[in-house]
This record gives C-alpha cells, structure tokens and sequence, in this order.
C-alpha cells in the first residue's frame, strides 16, 4: 500500500537559512527631504547617489588623510555570490554606489539584489531579490547602481524596467510600478534620486532602438507624475534634428541611464543623455539628432526641458553623454563640470547650459575637432557599408558612466580616464523592435590601451597632474575625494588606491580580488570613518576593456578604517 | 534500432550525462476567478527532471504551485519570487508549495540545488506570457518586429 506524501509544507524565503536578521532599525524614517537638500551637512552619512545633489561625490570627512592613510585596513567585507541560472549571469558586475544612513548601509547589487547591512560590521540586516527575467534584453551586463532613500522607503530599479518602493526596516515591498516596455527592449540600471516628494528614474536600451525618457513618480503613493522623452516627437522642440518624413525619431535612443545631478535654488535636473540609435549608421538619420548625447536641463516639477548643449551632435561613434554633471560654483559662476566619451572635458554655465569652456582630457583623438566653445567637425567616421574605420576615443569613450568628482577644498575636478581606440565597419540593418540596433560591428583594440586618473582645474582647463595606470588598463572606477586631502578609486585588476588629493602621489592601495567598475562612498559611525568600495568585475567589458574579459568576477563589498 | 538523437537527449545518461536542459512537456497553469495561478509540477523517478519541464502563465502575478516529489531520492526546488527567492526541500516521496510572484512577461528558470540535479535536468521555467501596462510603453507607432 502506498503511503501518503510526506508533508514537504511550504517553500521559505532563502534569507531565513541565513544570519540575515530581518530587520534594521528605523534610521531611514527620519530622512527628509530637507536633510537630502543638506546632505553634506551630515558628513557621517552618504545619503544621496552622489553624496549630496551637485554630483560632486565629495565626503567632508577627514580622519582618514594623507599622513595615516597608509594603515587603512579592511574592517569587513561582505559576499554576495551566485544562485542558479540568472539573467546575464556571465555579465553581473558590482557597479552599486552605497548609501549610509546613522549606522546602516543600503546597497543593490546584480540581478534585483538589495541589502540593508549594518555598516561597523557589514552583518546582513535584510534582503530583497527581485526575480528577473532570464530573457530580459540588456545591452551591459547585469548591473544595477544604487538605491535612494527617504522617509522610510528603500527605492530601487529592476532589470525589467520596474521602480519598486521597500519599508527601510523590513525590506518588504511597498509598491511597484512598471516604467518601461520590455519587450520594446527597455530595461533599467540607474540609481533612483529623490527629490522632493517624488523618485526619479530613467530608461536604458539605448542599443535597442527604444526612445529614452525619464519618469517621475510619487514616492509614497507611486502615482506617475511626469514623464519626459529625450527624443521630440514631429512637432516639438529639436523634432528638426530628425528627418521629416522618417520614422528615425521613434527609435532614437538618448536614454537616461544614470542618475542625474540637481540644483535646488534654479530646480532643474541636469542629466546626461545617451547615444543615438543606430550607434554607428547616421545615414537613417540625418541631421543632429536632438536630445542625445546632450547635458541636457529639466524642471524638476513639470519635466520639461528648458535647457541643453549637445556635446556630439548627430554621434557616428556611440558617445553618449550619460555621464555626470558635476556642480559648483567658482568666482561667481554658477558651472556645470561634464567629461564626455568624446574626450572632451565641458565647463557649463548652468543657468543656461551654455559652454564657458572646452579642452580635452585624453592624449588620443582623431574622431573630430572641437573648439573652445564646443563647436565640433568630425574627421574620422565610419560613412561606407563594409569600410573598417578605426577612430579614438573607441565606443568606450575616454570616460565610461563612472564618475569623476570635485573637491571644493582643493577646487579640482578628478577624473578616471580611458585611452583606447577601436575599428567600426558600417552595416546597416533593418530595425526590429527589442533586436540590438547598432548598423555597425565594433572591436575595441585591446592590446594598445592605457589609463590614467588626472587632476583638472576647472578655472583653466588645465591638467594639474597625472597618475598612469602601470598595468596599461583603462580607469574605469567612479572616484570619491574626501575632507582628508584624498581621492580614492579602483582599478580594473583588484587595487582600490589613495593618491593625494593635490599632488597625484599614490599613498596606499589594497588588493581586493576583483575589478572595480563601482562608486566608492564614505560614511563614519561612532566617530569612525570608513571607505566603502563593491568589488566585482564584468559588465560590459568587451566595449571598455577587452582585454580583462578574461578576469574573475567578484561579488564583495569591503569597508576599510584606520585600526582602532 | 538504434534510439534517435531524441530519445537519447531526453533521459538520464543517454547521449548526455544527464537530461538536456529545456526539455520535457509545455504545461499551462490554471487561473483562477481572482486572477491568482495555479499548477502542479511533479519530479518523476529517476527522470531528474520538472514535469512539464516549462510552465507557462497566461500573466504575470501571484503563482501557487504545487511540488510533488515521485522520485525515490531527495531534491529540492529553488524558485524565484519577488521578494526573496524561495526554498523547498522535498524529501522522496512529498509534496509542497510554494507562492511566487513574477512579473510579466519574460521566462524564469528554477532548480535543485542539491548535488548537481541542476546539471542532471532538474532545472525548470516558468514562462510569463503577457505585456507590460500601457502607461508603461513608448509614445511611438507600432514598430516592426521578428
């Protein structure tokens, strides 16, 4: 006789055959958006995806400087791993920028990973996964940068074009909306901002033929509250940068894919916009193809664009322009810093985007010519079907989307720099929706490559100094500049350094395993000030280095301090 | 007569090791007049394999999915969810469930992680079939597709 089913019960969530504990304490229900506006008043915390809203990833803290910086030492780290078969497994990468709220650490990671971590010893508080589809199209990797909190909420976007809401203590959701079309191709990677009541998300896809646009929503309902498209429709503003009688401008790209910088006191949202589509094939689309590749000014209320500067107007080279603007202000001058993938460095007046100064900021660019006021002539294109065009800075760019920052006590702009070239061969193709779009096949040189992170002074323009990769690898880290005269930053091969804020000197470095392709923050608990760097190496390394695709990936967040 | 390539993908140490993953019968969950979902999905003796290998949901939302393990040894299914992914041991002979939530549309795989019954065939989807809501989509016309 058969005997009856052993009672097998119900599945559990993963985290319970954990050490997570389930629960953090109530820090984030206290984060307004007045102390979001102050960030940099609270040095003790990293409240913000760039620390404070001007996007200039500086920490005031000074404990750690450039006398004892070379007993910084790893406290802790914490491991994340990998379960079963996940979207983009071969490509996740740890690109998260952490935020610290009084004592507790809120980092995402790949594939809709999300943890709360107490931040002295990196012990799990909680965790949230959100389950992505295997089939998701991504163009990148499986990455994701960060989160935003506020007034008790974690919020964070999915790989299938979600922005959900979370209860800070418990990790559980609150709410969660779709913002983009999946099957179009969409998909999302960008840290969330705050700003007022409302959370701010944008698109990526920019290889899949899609229309880029950011959203807002409501932070504590999530109501849709505005929505604006970085490419016009026929009719509207820079809609005479498209053909007239094409269907071009419905899949024109200029996504919004990373986490744009804020002024307050003139409320417009400084984002930079992504490449044109197809990437590399502009004869299906004449003209300068407005908002792309763009810094590009919109009301935080209305979404509506009020000011741009295109930085590579009608893009045969895959230039997005994504990357932060920095903002500050210098001798009563309210300035925009922007390094853009077309190897120029941009000084903005920001009340009106218009460019106060323009000089380059790797060695190597033949692709075109601009001018002190950012006028461009292209020379080196790819124009004919099957023709090689080899061109520098390569697709790459001379700057990935990781971050440059701005330190106001040393008044300089540091930036991580890639000089590495590559070999377009235009062919075009017939677009179809969610298939990637590009009208070209790329190799980036990977055998004659080098990096550099380098020191500007935004005044002149000039490079105030230089540190060279030994390796010959492209920096490809966001850098972090702190109250103790230092900027820190990763390197591709493992080593998260130090280098003195005014003179270049490297002063300390640590092995940690794996790449940085992440944003470092800094945050103190107790009178205790730590360094926090995600380590895991992958993403879309093929088009920045190709040469490391071979590297380990890495899954680990270490949190460095001076010993006790 | 020689087995056919067929044959030999679809069962345990045939032409592969174990059984080529993928593979199995297509089954539908139910839906209920509240919109939640519902199917079953059995692990047959010494098949190392989900049964229907792929489930496909009409839409994405709440799943309640009975396992049932017919097998004379012990696995386990690893299933993704929104929230946290969720664990099941299923010893021989038992039966569970499971409440996953999954967005739509797109295709989940899950699995047990026990030894390598991944590796074996023991890997599963869960296939979401739907759109995404229109306020979601592109202001733009109707694109060409594959």
């Amino acid at each position: 006789m058969a005997t009856e089913y052993v009672d097998a019960g119900s599945a559990i969530p993963y985290a319970t055959l954990s050490t997570s504990v389930g629960k953090a304490p109530p820090v984030a229900q206290g984060v307004t958006y007045d102390r979001i506006l102050n960030a940099r008043e609270e040095p003790q915390n990293w409240l913000t995806y760039y620390g404070a809203y001007n996007g200039q990833r500086y920490s005031p803290l000074d404990q750690i400087n450039a006398s004892n910086v070379g007993q910084l030492t790893p406290q802790w780290v914490f491991q994340a791993g990998n379960t079963g078969l996940r979207s983009g497994a071969t490509t996740y990468a740890w690109e998260a920028s952490p935020i610290i709220v009084d004592g507790v650490m809120y980092v995402s990671g790949w594939d809709g990973q999300l943890w709360a971590l107490d931040a002295t010893n990196g012990q799990e508080l909680w965790r949230y996964r959100h389950a992505s589809p295997f089939d998701v199209s991504l163009c990148c990797g499986n990455v994701n940068r960060g989160v935003a909190v506020a007034e008790g909420k974690v919020f964070m976007t999915t790989l299938n074009a979600h922005i959900i809401a979370l209860d800070a203590e418990t990790g559980r959701k609150i709410w969660d909306k779709p913002f983009g079309d999946v099957r179009a191709g969409e998909s999302a990677t960008v840290a969330p901002l705050v700003v007022k009541d409302m959370v701010i998300v944008g698109s990526s896809g920019g290889e899949f033929g899609v229309r880029g646009h950011t959203d807002a929503f409501n932070r504590e309902t999530g109501e849709h509250v505005w929505r604006c498209y970085m490419i016009p429709k026929p009719g509207e503003p820079g809609s005479d940068t498209w053909p007239a009688d094409g269907e071009a401008w419905q899949r024109g790209g200029a996504n919004c894919w990373i986490t744009p910088s804020y002024d307050p006191d003139l409320n417009l949202l400084y984002y930079g916009t992504g490449n044109p589509c197809p990437d590399f094939d502009g004869g299906v689309r004449e003209g300068d193809n407005l908002f792309t590749d763009s810094g590009v000014a919109v009301d935080a209320d209305s979404g509506e664009i009020k000011a741009h500067f295109q930085y590579t107007p009608h893009d045969l080279w895959d230039y997005d322009s994504v990357m932060e603007h920095l903002l500050f202000d210098l001798d009563g001058q309210k300035l925009a810093a922007h390094f853009d993938k077309n190897g120029f460095l941009y000084i903005l007046d920001r009340t009106d985007m218009s460019p106060v100064r323009v000089v380059p900021f790797v060695d190597r660019i033949d692709w075109g010519e601009v001018d002190e006021k950012g006028n461009v002539t292209p020379k080196v294109y790819p124009d004919k079907e099957g023709d090689p065009v080899h061109f520098w800075p390569g697709p790459a760019g001379a700057k990935e989307w990781t971050h440059a920052c701005y330190s106001p006590d040393t008044e300089l702009l540091y930036v991580p720099v890639q000089d590495v070239g590559a070999t377009a061969t235009r062919r075009r193709r017939e677009f179809k929706e969610s298939i990637p779009y590009w009208g070209a096949g790329v190799a980036v040189d990977a055998d004659d490559q080098t990096g550099y992170v380098s020191a500007y002074d935004p005044r002149t323009g000039q490079e105030r100094w230089r540190w060279t990769s030994p390796k010959d690898l492209c920096m490809c880290s966001s850098l972090l500049a702190t109250g103790g005269g230092l900027v820190f930053g990763g390197e591709p091969s493992g080593e998260f350094n130090a280098w003195n804020a005014e003179s270049g000197d490297l002063l300390w470095q640590f092995q940690c395993g794996s790449g940085h392709h992440s944003s470092p923050s800094s945050y103190s608990v107790d009178g205790r000030q730590y360094i926090v760097a995600p380590s895991g190496w992958g993403g879309w390394a093929e088009g920045f280095l190709p040469k490391m695709l071979g590297s380990g990936h890495g899954s680990a967040l270490f949190a460095f301090a001076l010993p006790e | 007569m020689a087995a056919t390539a067929e044959e030999l993908l679809g069962k345990q140490n045939g032409a592969t090791l174990g059984r080529v993953l993928g593979r199995g019968s297509v089954g539908e969950a139910e839906e209920g007049s509240d919109g939640t979902m519902s199917a079953t999905v059995r692990i047959p003796e010494d098949e190392l394999v989900y049964e229907p290998g792929v489930l496909v949901l009409p839409h994405g939302g709440v799943l309640e999915l009975t396992l049932i393990n017919d097998d004379k040894n012990t696995h386990c299914a690893v299933l993704p969810s929104n929230g946290d992914t969720q664990f099941l041991w299923l010893v021989n002979h038992s039966k569970g469930t499971a409440t996953l939530e999954l967005d739509g549309p797109g295709y989940y795989w899950y699995g047990s992680t026990t030894g390598n019954d991944e590796g074996r065939g023991l890997t599963g989807a869960i296939v979401v079939q739907g759109d995404v809501p229109d306020e979601a989509r592109l202001d733009r016309p109707p694109q060409p597709q594959v």
